[in-house]
């Protein structure tokens, strides 16, 4: 045993995927020490925030201390980050269909820019082919031209209490600066929010765990169904093994997932939770597994070991666990690996059918696929809010099949190249 | 003394292993058969005999490759011919083949008589259908096969049926030499004896002038061969004719081989039983020396130290020891 | 041929018995479970839906078409009578269309997308499995992780990948839908090549999903039958490389014809949730409206057609799998 352990580690396959499965089992054990915050809580008004750290505007206003840094270009990333070349090439294009001559605008002089846009902009003219949004983009771009190339201070001012006056409370100029870490409230999004305002990596981890719960439940619920009705239809035979073998064959045909629809369906959508959905999962996956163990079983029927075991008087449940469990202990191993990786699609596939489990409680990695579609995050290109669900999905099915295939290696030398 | 047909110089070819080390498993091996004449080999598993098999045909393909030596078929040295040339106009025509796992030699998906054109129009692409129907089913009766057989798939015949099969399709364009690779270890007794008296069949009728007949059990040579080989670690270790090989040998390898095998024939029962101790060496890094000196029963601190070549023992003889042939002798005569 | 007619009618007797299975499950799940949607209908007449018209119209054809009131043997007579007449009844969230107006919308996108799509992806993936074990070496140290990486990616994150690069990004293709959503189905020319366009990504991305797999299958296949004992042999009578290499991908291919049967199911559960992210007006869309709209006769329906789908391609399967390999003809016969 030992020895078969030591060799599965070092196969290299096994051991990848190994290290990537732990790494995410890890992750989904210690995250929650470090962030208390609830998976499902929303934080944010908007929703899909784009990842970055945000740091609180008044608090920073008023931060003390206050740091004066002269950087060079300081003032033309400002206007960049206020009028990037998108928007010059828009202005350019509104400033061209309206009449202006093309050699008269260079999108690269900025004061020159503005002046000549402020002088024509009439957000009341109708361009042809010109949309509604088009419109409204050009108004907001306008809006944000506003005191662009200002070099002035800013007034930080605040209303009297008494009076309702505005009265000054400070003076910000172009070169101060906070340090984010001496600003009280800030907070780092590294997958930005979602849908609802949640902070996405949070509820990512949390939904991998869950969804790697599910996976195992399905998973052990399925081998341990499989393994029984291998079991016993491989070593008793006869009338029963003609039954379990034809049923078995009835729901390699019969497509599993069909079941699953139907059977959630079914359940409606107030009974489906996370345990039940992974339940009907195992319950619809079994055949494969009882499949393998039988044909192993059927081989190892009247092996010497077994017949002597009879003769032996013990009885069949003791041969079943100890004459027959252990050499087809590895192929156990195997199917209930393959069974998780294959829960997991599952569960994705049925909550993007929106039959997956409901959505209050816990989060699924299919349900935040669910919920990615339906707020269309993938067209919008709110990336942070999909792809991790799918990175995560494919790092895990992929390790837990690189496992597989290591073991099977292992397990079975004649596949070793 | 009648004409060569084939004639072995020398002949070392190599395994390369995924890591890019040489493997020697055939280390300069000469042998020479004479027309109407056989020739058996036999060794352990591991002991390269399958390798010579495969290295006699003069044609490499990964992971074997040829080394050095010379192989000459009817006064035509093949060795160093182009491969393609080799496949055209030697193998299935000038050397032929049948290999040691029959069960699995035909393609499952094709009729033998399908397969029987494959081989022939490799050679003849000229040759019609027809004409190639005819010949097959000629030689196959001619060799006690019913001409059904042609239009079977190899899953319908049994194996006995399996192996006279690939026989009779390897020698199908009248090889000159035909190289059989444990044809029969893996049959029941009655196909086994079938299948040999095929084999002498061939030589009998002509159809083949030569035989280099390949086991793992030495008393199985003797009534197939005119001559014996045996083989250890790439090595011959002995030559002789059967008689000798059998009744006398010289070399303690080919005594320990005798000896380990149950032969329910008589003259042979009073031979006792004993497997011989330990494992071949590992060809990776052949022990300097003798190497059957881990293993032998009269080992010398110099058979470590010196390497010795085929020693002449007179009649065709041959053996390859330190220990001069009357010292063996006395030594085998003291132990009973 | 006579081995090879027990072997079609053995398949065609499966074929039934599976087709009689799906019929009785697809009946008796849903009543079995504790929400059963049957009694669900009929108690959410009380509360009354958006559409009440609809909902009554649905209700009395209901009862009068699945026979609510009669006792459940019976229940699953008439149920077979309707479902072999076409009549599903009402669709629930689509009133006042029936089901049978709806499926049949759908259906046939559904198979005009899946079927090309599988059978190309098998081709491809077949060929370049076959590549990478004939050549190893640099192909096959690109094709194999290339492959692992595909086969591993979730059909519906293939999808989404597909339409992010192509659609959002670099707008080559549109992101939803079966054709233009100002259009209305025609003949027309304007009309094919917006099917066309719309076509393209689903396609591809039920085609890269399909290869991955296939392509993995078939290395190890062809590897395992290159060592093959016949190929030795072949090759030491003489036989050219370029015929044996035909033999071989001849037998590695016929297991992946198999494989694709039992795989078919996994497979076309892929297609149809990939279908829902181009919004294709498929029978994966379908069924999407349908459990949003708590549509009881829809999702039965659905279920219904897709299962007869995946067992009318795996009997073909088994067919075309008779016909080529041999073995079969001559396993029977004996």
């Amino acid at each position: 045993m030992k020895h078969l352990l030591r060799q599965t580690f070092r196969s290299g396959k096994f051991l990848v995927g190994f290290v990537i499965f732990m790494t995410i089992l890890l992750t989904v054990l210690i995250y929650p020490l470090f962030v208390k915050d609830p998976p499902l809580g929303i934080i944010s008004r908007g929703t899909f925030l784009a990842p970055g750290i945000y740091v609180n505007v008044y608090d920073s206003m008023n931060s003390s201390p206050r740091y004066t840094l002269i950087l060079e270009g300081a003032a033309s990333r400002r206007v960049a980050g206020k009028l990037g070349d998108d928007d010059r090439q828009a202005m350019q294009e509104w400033l061209v269909a309206k009449g202006v001559p093309e050699d008269s605008i260079d999108i690269a002089d900025t004061a020159g820019l503005i002046a000549l846009w402020e002088s024509n902009f009439d957000p009341s003219l109708r361009l042809p082919g010109m949309t509604n949004a088009d419109r409204n983009y050009y108004i907001r771009l306008t809006a944000s031209l506003e005191g662009l190339l200002a070099t002035e201070d800013a007034v930080v001012a605040a209303a009297n209490p008494e009076t309702g006056a505005l009265e000054e409370i400070g003076v910000i100029t172009q070169t101060d600066y906070v340090n984010v870490g001496e600003v009280p409230n800030s907070r780092l999004f590294v997958l930005g929010t979602d849908n609802f305002g949640r902070d996405v990596l949070t509820e990512l981890v949390s939904a991998t765990g869950v969804s790697l719960i599910i996976g195992f439940v399905a998973g052990i619920v399925a081998t341990t169904i499989g393994l029984i009705l291998g079991l016993v239809s491989g070593y008793i035979g006869g009338l029963v093994d003609d039954i379990i073998v034809f049923i078995t064959n009835l729901f390699t045909v019969i497509p599993t997932f069909v079941l699953l629809i139907l059977i959630s369906f079914s359940i409606g959508q107030e009974q489906r939770g996370a345990f039940t959905i992974a339940v009907v999962i195992g319950v619809t996956s079994w055949v494969w597994t009882t499949r393998a163990v039988r044909a192993q079983v059927v081989s190892l029927r009247n092996r010497d070991h077994v017949n002597l075991s009879k003769l032996s008087g013990h009885s069949v449940a003791y041969i079943l666990a100890m004459d027959i469990l252990p050499y087809i202990a590895s192929y156990v191993v195997m199917a209930l690996i393959l069974q998780i990786s294959s829960a997991i699609l599952a569960e994705a596939g049925l909550s993007i059918l929106g039959l997956g489990p409901r959505t209050t409680e816990v989060p699924t990695l299919g349900l935040m696929m669910r919920w990615g579609l339906i707020y269309q995050a993938h067209v919008l290109n709110y990336w942070w809010a999909i792809f991790p669900v799918i990175l995560v999905i494919a790092l895990i099915t992929f390790s837990l099949n690189l496992m597989n295939t290591g073991l099977d290696q292992v397990f079975n030398p004649a596949l070793r190249e | 003394m009648s004409k060569v047909i084939l004639e072995v110089n020398e002949l070392t070819t190599n395994y390369v292993t995924r890591f890019r080390e040489k493997i020697y498993a055939v280390d300069h091996v000469s042998l020479k058969v004479e027309e109407g004449k056989s020739v058996g080999i036999a060794g352990e598993s591991g002991c390269g005999k399958s390798t010579l098999a495969l290295s006699l045909m003069g044609y490499y393909f990964a992971p074997l490759h040829y080394s050095s030596g010379e192989i000459i078929v009817d006064g035509r040295n093949i060795s160093g011919m182009d491969p393609d040339d080799v496949r055209k106009t030697i193998l299935g025509r000038e050397i032929s083949y049948i290999p040691q796992a029959a069960m699995n030699a035909l393609n499952p998906t094709q009729r033998v008589i399908n397969f029987i054109e494959d081989v022939i129009q490799a050679h003849y692409p000229k040759t019609t259908k027809k004409e190639i129907y005819e010949l097959a089913r000629e030689r196959f009766e001619l060799l006690g096969l019913p001409a059904e057989v042609l239009r079977k798939y190899p899953v319908e015949l049994s194996g006995g049926m399996k192996q006279r099969t690939v026989i009779a399709t390897s020698v199908i364009l009248s090889p000159k030499v035909l190289i059989a690779d444990e044809p029969s270890s893996a049959l029941d007794v009655t196909s086994q004896k079938m299948v040999i008296k095929m084999i002498m069949d061939l030589m009998n009728k002509g159809i083949i002038k030569a035989l280099i007949f390949i086991t793992h059990e030495l008393p199985l040579l003797y009534n197939v061969t005119d001559d014996i080989m045996v083989m250890y670690a790439g090595q011959i270790v002995e030559r002789g004719t059967a008689e000798q090989m059998v009744f006398d040998p010289i070399h303690p390898y080919t005594r320990a081989l005798m000896g380990s095998i149950i032969v329910p024939e008589a003259g042979l029962r009073d031979v006792k039983l004993a497997a011989i101790p330990g494992t071949p060496p590992n060809l990776k890094n052949p022990p300097s020396g003798c190497r059957f000196a881990d293993r032998c029963k009269f080992v010398k601190p110099e058979c470590r130290a010196i390497s010795v070549g085929l020693r002449d023992a007179g009649e065709g003889r041959a053996y390859r020891c330190i220990i001069p042939e009357e010292d063996l002798r006395k030594a085998y005569q003291s132990e009973g | 041929m006579k081995g090879y007619r027990d072997y079609f009618l053995r398949k065609l007797g499966w074929f039934a018995i599976t087709v009689v299975v799906a019929f009785i499950l697809n009946f008796t799940l849903p009543r079995l479970m504790p929400g059963d949607p049957v009694a669900a209908i009929v108690a959410r007449m009380a509360q009354g839906m958006s559409n009440a018209t609809g909902v009554q119209a649905v209700y009395e054809q209901y009862t009068e078409l699945f026979a609510t009131d009669r006792p459940i043997p019976e229940q699953f007579f008439i149920y077979i009578r309707n479902v072999l007449n076409g009549d599903f009844g009402y669709s629930i969230s689509q009133y006042p269309r029936t089901v049978g107006e709806v499926i049949n919308a759908s259906v046939w996108w559904t198979i005009a997308l899946q079927f090309p799509a599988i059978i190309v992806g098998w081709i491809l993936g077949n060929t370049l499995g076959a590549m990478a074990a004939y050549l190893r070496k640099g192909f096959d140290r690109v094709l194999l992780p290339v492959s692992l990486f595909l086969s591993n990616i979730p059909p519906f994150g293939m999808a989404v990948i597909l339409l992010v690069i192509f659609a959002v990004n670099l707008k080559w293709l549109p992101t939803s839908g079966g054709y233009r959503f100002d259009m209305v189905p025609n003949s027309s020319w304007e009309f094919v090549w917006s099917v066309i366009v719309h076509y393209q990504l689903p396609f591809w991305s039920i085609v890269l999903i399909t290869i991955g797999g296939q392509a993995i299958g078939m290395r190890s296949m062809a590897i395992y039958e290159l060592n093959a004992d016949y190929v030795k042999y072949a090759r030491f009578l003489g036989i050219k490389d370029s015929k044996i290499i035909r033999y071989v991908f001849r037998n590695a291919m016929l297991p992946q014809i198999t494989g694709l049967a039992l795989s078919i199911g996994t497979m076309v559960f892929g297609a149809v949730v990939a279908e829902i992210i181009f919004n294709y007006p498929g029978i994966g869309s379908t069924m999407l409206t349908a459990v949003l709209g708590g549509d009881y006769p829809l999702i039965s329906a659905a279920t219904l057609i897709i299962t007869f789908m995946v067992l009318i391609a795996f009997f073909a399967l088994e067919i075309i799998y008779g016909l080529i390999d041999p073995r079969i003809k001559a396993a029977q016969s004996e």
